[in-house]
Formats: structure tokens, C-alpha cells, sequence
């Protein structure tokens, strides 16, 4: 069904966006099924259960479609952007109250299609200055910074993984975000 | 600690996922008034997106495309009753930005919740004497739209995409000239999840074309002071009538 992924460049999803701005469903649908499969990995993956990423996945293609008219190609691609809005949801969704997981990791690795495209969507320079960065952190930290951005992960869920107080893991991400920040230099 | 240093941390953990839901809720609201949180958001965004590589494409069922047009034609069916479509909302959006970078300058609009008055001129189905405000609580999502009959004098309150953290609620207030500098509460929006009709009858129809709407986000009951307490979430009234 998304075989058709690869061969979608950014700037054809651009412009079935801009498209769908001026109303043309047909445009949206092929927008969905160029980008669908990469915003059902992060939602599935934060959530953790079906049936749940894929009602907030419908949610987060009515936000596209309504926010369309605001995406600025010159500020993030358009990838990162529909990502952060499929995140954002799922975010919304996981810390309000997180839903019975019904679907293992190590499930969700069988699910997954190569998709080489998104990645190389990613601007390869950015990933490497950003994972240098993560590996400065100390062990523990990088894992609750990632376990945080990938999984969702709650200060408290954190504290209990890693057997700290709630306060603590505070201070470790407060402290791990601004050591990330002085590395990259942005 | 300064307050930038504040804000920005406040900014990277929002960005992370960390922060509780009614921090979220906070944060989300108040983006839209504080241009520094805003960028702040914006540049952790960019800081951290690349980690989004690590995810990996898994396809969905496949008929859920369907279930998508059902939401947003029934989204615009509801929005079209009384307010714009989802197309003149974008109008709107675009037009907001240019005043935001145009002669208005920032501090005309220094409120997060931008209050937008429509007269009419956007191929809307409007009829004279009313007006229509969309309520944003950032940049991009409308969160309360309200129309209002000058005629009739009647105000109607529809919550786009709005909710209510715990034990506070929303609270409708006008400022015009006749009732002077302080906003007045219009009373609450109790039931956010329908739309709520006030009645105006004690203002001129000529003061309430050119009066500021605000909603703001207040404990249980209504402000305690009788001002809006809550984040700052009102704004001045921009006029677009020709």
C-alpha cells in the first residue's frame, strides 16, 4: 500500500499540502498515504496500543488538514513538522493517562517496513551533531532523554526505572537538556 | 536562575514530553501571548527532531483514510453552521499574520488569545450586523469561536478545540469605551463542550462593534476578584471590516 513512499520527495509532499490548503481531499489522501506509515510508528510506539494510535492517528490528520495553511516551508520540513504535530497528540494522549499497552516492542519491530526515505529526510548532519551531543550525556542521562522524546516517558515512570525520586530526574533532565544545548550551540 | 533561563527549560521539557497535563495545557495556552516561549518552543523543536529518525514507518489498517474525511467533513459541517470554514479560517490566519507583521506592530497585539472581527467580507454566509471573532490560543489552532448579532445583541461561544483543566473554567469578558479600561465579565463558559449564547442587551450596538473580547481561563466558580486572574488569554479586538 505505501509502496509508493520512496518515490515521494519533499517537496512533493509539499505540494499535495499546499493542495489540500485549497481543499483537494484527493491531494490530502496522497499525502496520507506518503507519510501516514512514519506518524503511525511514532504514535504506535508512545502509545503502545492499536487501537488507540489509530484513533489519535485520524485526530492528528484532521489537525494537518486544518493547520495546512500555516506550515512555513522556511522554518522546519514539512516531515518534522507533520511529526511534531503526531507527537504532540500522542504526548497529549500518554500524559493524561497512558493506555493499556496492548502491543509488545518487540511486536511493534515486526511491524515495521523499511522506509528509507524518511530517513533520509532527516537532515543527516543535524542527527549526527544531536546523537555526538547524547553521547556526551552520561549513560543513565542519554537513556532518560530518549526514553522521554521516543517513548513518552513520564518524570515518574522514569523515577521508578531508574529507582530516583521524581525530583532527582527532574534535576538529571533539566540538567541533561541544557548540556545538550551548550553542545549543539544553537 | 534568570527567567529566560525559565523559560527556556520550561520550553525543552514541554518539547520533551516530560512536563504533567496541566503543564502541557499551560504552556500551550500561553505560547500564543509569549513570543520568547514561542521561539523557545520552536528552537527545541529543531534541537531535538532529529531524534524523530529513530522511529520507524509501521502502516496502519488500511481503511482508516475514510474514517479521517468523515472527521473533517463533519469538523467543517459543525464550524460552517455558524462560522467560517475551515478554508476562511485559513484566510483568516494568513491575514492574522500579515497584521502581526505589518503596521499593527506587536505590542497593538501583545494578547495571546487574538480576537478577530469579521465583517462580512470573506465570502462568509454572514448577514449584516454580525460579526464573528475566532479566538486563537496560539498561532495556528482556533480555540473558541464567537459570533455575534449586533442586532439582537446576542453573543454565541463555540469551542473549537478547547478543554478545561481541572477545577478551573473559562470566563467571558468585554472592554468598550462605555464601560472604561477595566474588562467586564460577561459570566463563564460553563459547558465548554457546547456552545453558550450571552446576551448583551445593556450595551449599544455602536460600542460593541468597535468592544475588545477576552476569555480567560479562571478557578471553579469564576475570577475571584472580579478581573481576569488567570493566563493572560484575552485580547485586543482587531477590526477587519474593509
Amino acid at each position: 500500500m505505501h509502496l509508493a513512499v520512496a518515490m515521494t520527495s519533499t517537496r512533493d509532499l509539499e505540494n499535495l499540502l499546499k493542495q489540500s490548503v485549497e481543499g483537494n481531499m484527493d491531494a490530502f489522501e496522497r499525502l496520507y498515504n506518503a507519510t501516514s506509515a512514519k506518524l503511525f510508528g511514532i504514535v504506535l510506539r508512545i502509545l503502545k496500543n492499536r487501537a488507540q494510535s489509530e484513533d489519535a492517528l485520524q485526530d492528528i490528520y484532521v489537525r494537518i488538514w486544518q493547520k495546512a495553511g500555516d506550515f512555513e516551508p522556511g522554518r522546519a520540513s514539512i516531515i518534522t513538522w507533520m511529526a511534531t504535530i503526531a507527537r504532540n497528540r500522542a504526548i497529549d494522549i500518554v500524559r493524561r493517562q497512558r493506555p493499556e499497552a496492548d502491543i509488545e516492542d518487540a511486536d511493534i519491530e515486526t511491524l515495521i517496513f523499511s522506509d528509507t526515505a524518511f530517513d533520509q529526510m532527516a537532515a543527516a548532519d543535524d542527527m549526527r551533531q544531536l546523537e555526538h551531543c547524547l553521547n556526551g550525556l552520561e549513560d543513565d542521562r542519554q537513556q532518560i532523554v530518549k526514553l522521554a522524546y521516543l517513548e513518552g516517558w513520564s518524570r515518574a515512570e522514569l523515577a521508578d526505572r531508574f529507582a530516583q525520586p521524581v525530583g532527582t530526574i527532574k534535576t538529571w533532565l533539566h540538567r541533561s537538556l541544557r548540556q545538550l544545548k551548550e553542545c549543539l550551540g544553537t | 536562575m534568570t527567567d529566560r533561563d525559565d523559560i527556556d527549560i520550561l520550553a525543552a521539557e514541554y518539547v520533551l514530553g516530560t512536563l504533567d497535563p496541566a503543564q502541557r495545557e499551560a504552556v500551550a495556552l500561553r505560547r500564543g501571548s509569549d513570543a520568547e516561549l514561542d521561539r523557545a518552543i520552536s528552537e527545541w523543536e529543531a534541537r531535538l527532531s532529529p531524534l524523530n529518525a529513530h522511529y520507524n514507518a509501521i502502516a496502519p489498517s488500511r481503511d482508516l483514510f475514510a474514517g479521517i474525511r468523515t472527521r473533517i467533513e463533519n469538523a467543517a459541517q459543525t464550524a460552517s453552521q455558524h462560522v467560517p470554514s475551515i478554508a476562511e479560517f485559513a484566510k483568516l490566519k494568513r491575514r492574522m499574520a500579515a497584521w502581526r507583521a505589518g503596521a499593527l506592530g506587536a505590542a497593538a497585539i501583545a494578547a495571546s488569545l487574538i480576537v478577530v472581527v469579521l465583517a462580512g467580507d470573506v465570502n462568509s454566509p454572514m448577514q449584516d450586523g454580525q460579526f464573528v471573532a475566532v479566538f486563537h490560543r496560539d498561532d495556528t489552532q482556533p480555540a473558541f469561536v464567537m459570533s455575534v448579532d449586533i442586532e439582537t445583541r446576542e453573543v454565541t461561544i463555540r469551542p473549537v478545540e478547547a478543554t478545561v483543566p481541572e477545577g478551573k473554567t473559562y470566563q467571558l469578558w468585554i472592554v468598550t469605551e462605555e464601560t472604561g479600561p477595566k474588562p467586564k465579565s460577561l459570566g463563564l463558559l460553563e459547558n465548554i463542550s457546547n456552545p453558550t449564547t450571552k446576551q448583551l442587551g445593556g450595551f449599544d450596538p455602536a460600542m460593541l462593534r468597535d468592544a475588545t473580547f477576552g476569555i480567560s481561563l479562571e478557578p471553579e466558580g469564576g475570577s475571584p476578584t472580579g478581573q481576569p486572574t488567570g493566563p493572560a488569554i484575552h485580547g485586543r479586538l482587531i477590526s477587519v471590516a474593509h
